[in-house]
């Protein structure tokens, strides 16, 4: 069964590669993410002083090849609920509804429109970011070097929490619960 | 009255630092009691955040106090009994020490519950140990067994001044308050 499906794949590609002509040569790689090496971390203020944490399980998609920035593609979905940022009552209150509504919209999700190169090693996604149910596009620099068959890659993006209803109530007051959240990624991945 | 204390009465310095400090005493204490009682949400974690900003101020002042201390004469126990006396270099001792202690067992468990301590929004302090759950929970139990350390001893303290007042019917109380006058 696998193999008749690998074998109808494989004569897909064939087609492809017989009717798309050189594009499909070019085709940007797979990438699968080394979790252990990989985070997606964030800043935060509250009350005035910053707090950082981390959101331990996600899942990536990378489909990327620094010469092909057109068929190039990533999408991640976060799991809210993993968030850690060492404190047990603000994890829970992340994952309550006034924050994150865990309950309602469990996974934040991240992908790209669009790939630009900024300099060499340093690119921009344009991604739309969805948190709970607001969808914003985003514009994310990274730096990237691949070496082999290895890749490392990292940036960050500030956002506006209130712009996706994080922090309902008295919490949307961003005097005392910063307005500007600060994502950072760092993935390894390896094709 | 001057600036400085000698061997029979205090100077401004120290009488200013005795009661602006027992007035943070009681904000400090009262405050922290009242937020602990609080729902989590967001009143309960600015009244937090005031009292790790009085906290801190308390901290701050007891080194200058010390330090200021260290520099000039500190009047004499008013007592005929050395035991007396005695008890009071005692209770005064540990008074210092917790003026330091209470607030750096507070500022240690906001380091680590990795909530770092912003002083009245003007300046965060750097974060002393690493986020550490156990150790939280350490510092939390040493924060609340020193909170009521400090109403025996300030209880203890207030009570002393009082029997010297009323019982001894010296100057013991009379000689902090402003405006005494050695005579």
């Amino acid at each position: 069964m696998t193999q008749k499906i690998s074998g109808f794949f494989a004569s897909m590609t064939m087609v492809a590669l017989l009717t798309g002509g050189s594009a499909s040569a070019l085709a940007a790689d797979n990438w699968s993410v080394a979790a252990g090496d990989s985070a997606v971390t964030f800043t935060g203020t509250q009350l005035g002083a910053s707090f950082d944490g981390a959101f331990e399980t996600f899942d990536a998609n990378i489909v990327f090849a620094p010469d092909d920035l057109a068929g190039s593609k990533v999408s991640v979905l976060i799991d809210i609920a993993s968030v850690n940022t060492e404190n047990a009552d603000r994890d829970g209150q992340i994952a309550s509804a006034d924050w994150f509504d865990v309950a309602q919209w469990p996974m934040a999700k991240f992908e790209t429109k669009e790939f630009r190169e900024i300099s060499p090693g340093m690119y921009e996604a344009i991604a739309d970011l969805t948190i709970r149910d607001v969808t914003q596009e985003v514009q994310l620099p990274f730096s990237l070097t691949i070496d082999g068959n290895g890749a490392k890659a990292s940036g960050e993006v500030t956002i506006q929490r209130t712009a996706f209803g994080v922090g309902q109530g008295q919490w949307s007051d961003t005097a005392q619960v910063g307005d500007d959240v600060t994502i950072k990624i760092d993935i390894t991945a390896t094709r | 009255m001057s600036l400085r204390s000698t061997a029979l009465r205090f100077g401004i310095v120290a009488k200013t630092f005795h009661w602006v400090m027992a007035v943070l005493f009681v904000s400090v204490l009262a405050v922290g009691w009242y937020m602990d009682w609080l729902p989590l949400g967001l009143e309960k974690l600015q009244w937090m955040s005031r009292h790790k900003s009085i906290g801190i101020t308390i901290l701050f002042l007891a080194v200058l106090r010390l330090i200021w201390r260290a520099g000039e004469a500190t009047p004499d126990a008013i007592s005929n009994r050395a035991w007396e006396k005695r008890a009071a270099k005692i209770a005064h001792i540990v008074l210092y020490a917790v003026m330091l202690a209470m607030p750096m067992t507070g500022w240690l468990m906001s380091s680590a519950a990795n909530f770092s301590v912003s002083v009245f929004g003007l300046f965060t302090l750097p974060d002393l140990v690493a986020p550490d759950k156990d150790l939280f929970a350490a510092l939390s139990y040493t924060h609340w067994l020193l909170s009521w350390g400090i109403v025996a001893l300030v209880g203890l303290h207030v009570a002393a001044a009082l029997k010297h007042h009323f019982i001894d019917r010296d100057s013991t109380l009379r000689r902090m308050l402003p405006g005494f006058s050695d005579r």
